[in-house]
């Protein structure tokens, strides 16, 4: 394989790596958004 | 089916609570957690009361924990004396937070506040687990070795009242294992759960116990926590049902010897992001049902003394004339299960080993 055709690889595989960090990142600050607008509601 | 628990007077399905406790025994087993804290809110789901499936569940606890207890004294994999350290705060920490169940029962909210602890207790360990799990299946894609110190020292090291711990091999202050116990104690009793999720990590990590004699002596604690928690709440507000907790024992402790054999054969390394999911699926339903749900009024099911069975009648009656009794022989109970269980796993265990050899 060329050596420029790895380097697009190894790009795409930590494109997809940063995809899924931020996607779950993302999931857990709704989540945790959910739980303490719901608490401070709740409360008021 | 279903079927009428005389003392929490609301009808279960027994295949349900059986189905479940056993469910939550496999996750135990495979992977090491208590699993009180998803039992309880199954049950509250079931449409138990919060404040009866806390205190079952802890009856619950109490029958699984000897069990696990007694094949560890079995095997020698148990430190008495820094398990006794802990018992001490824990149960000073199990009084205290009786006490602050008896005041949200008096003003009315003790059922929002166990359902908000659930809440952010499954949210917490879920994400904490989720993160710590993913980390590890990326270090293990990348072939990462990260060293680490050999130890560290937190504020609590520098305690006084030193003492030794031969089992272990420390050389800890006494209050090290007292504060950590009165934490435990707190949350066991408010949440009727055994508190293994933050015992483990403290012995290890805290206290810096050998691996191999932590879990032995969480169980051993969680015995002592469990009896507090089941008698006070058995005495004080005669909740528990002796008909909901024989289906709890067995569902879990077959779930519990299931869940351990499986871990055996397989990695459950990977499959601890899936029970971090299951855990903050539980967490955001406890908090829709809280937050969103509407108001349902639930059916108050009324049922006759006449038309209870024989059981029910003796249950109730048991309960309601002779409380302290009543939470004796609950404790009892659930003793003799969990030992019945340890032994039966045991012989079972001699039987295969036996044939192997003749075969």
């Amino acid at each position: 394989m060329l050596p420029s055709n790895v380097k697009i690889l190894n790009k795409l595989q930590s494109l997809k790596s940063t995809f899924i960090k931020t996607s779950i990142f993302l999931s857990l600050a709704a989540y945790w958004g959910v739980i303490l607008v719901g608490t401070f509601i709740t409360f008021n | 089916m279903e079927v009428f628990l005389p003392i929490a007077q609301v009808f279960v399905n027994p295949i349900e609570i059986l189905f479940l406790s056993a469910i939550v025994g496999i996750l135990s087993g495979l992977f090491g957690v208590g699993g009180g804290f998803l039992m309880t809110p199954f049950l509250i789901f079931l449409g138990v009361p919060p404040a009866y499936a806390v205190a079952n569940e802890a009856n619950n606890i109490l029958a699984t924990s000897v069990s696990g207890s007694t094949t560890h004294y079995l095997k020698n994999t148990l430190d008495y004396k820094m398990g006794l350290m802990i018992v001490i705060g824990g149960v000073i920490g199990t009084s205290l937070g009786i006490y602050t169940f008896t005041y949200f029962r008096g003003i009315g909210k003790i059922d929002t506040v166990i359902s908000l602890a659930y809440m952010y207790i499954l949210a917490i360990i879920g994400t904490l687990m989720l993160v710590e799990s993913l980390g590890e299946i990326d270090k293990a894609k990348k072939n990462l070795l990260i060293k680490k110190k050999l130890h560290v020292h937190y504020w609590i090291h520098g305690l006084p009242f030193r003492m030794r711990f031969p089992k272990s091999k420390l050389y800890e202050s006494a209050f090290t294992p007292i504060i950590i116990g009165l934490l435990v104690g707190f949350i066991a009793a408010i949440m009727g759960i055994g508190g293994a999720f933050i015992l483990v990590p403290a012995m290890i990590y805290i206290i810096k116990m050998p691996t191999k004699l932590v879990p032995g002596t969480s169980l051993f604690v969680t015995i002592f926590v469990s009896v507090v928690v089941t008698f006070l709440h058995s005495f004080n507000y005669g909740s528990i049902d002796l008909m909901l907790v024989f289906m709890l024992v067995i569902g879990s402790i077959i779930g519990v010897q299931v869940g351990q054999k499986i871990g055996e054969k397989i990695d459950s390394s990977g499959l601890r992001a899936l029970l971090a999911v299951l855990l903050l699926v539980v967490g955001i339903a406890i908090a829709y049902d809280s937050f969103f749900a509407e108001e349902i009024q639930k059916e108050t099911a009324v049922v006759l003394s006449t038309d209870l069975n024989f059981f029910s009648l003796f249950i109730k009656q048991f309960s309601e004339e002779m409380p302290f009794f009543y939470g004796l022989f609950s404790i009892m109970f659930a003793i003799f299960l969990g030992v019945a269980a340890a032994f039966i796993r045991r012989f079972v265990s001699n039987f295969k080993k036996k044939i192997l050899l003749k075969s």
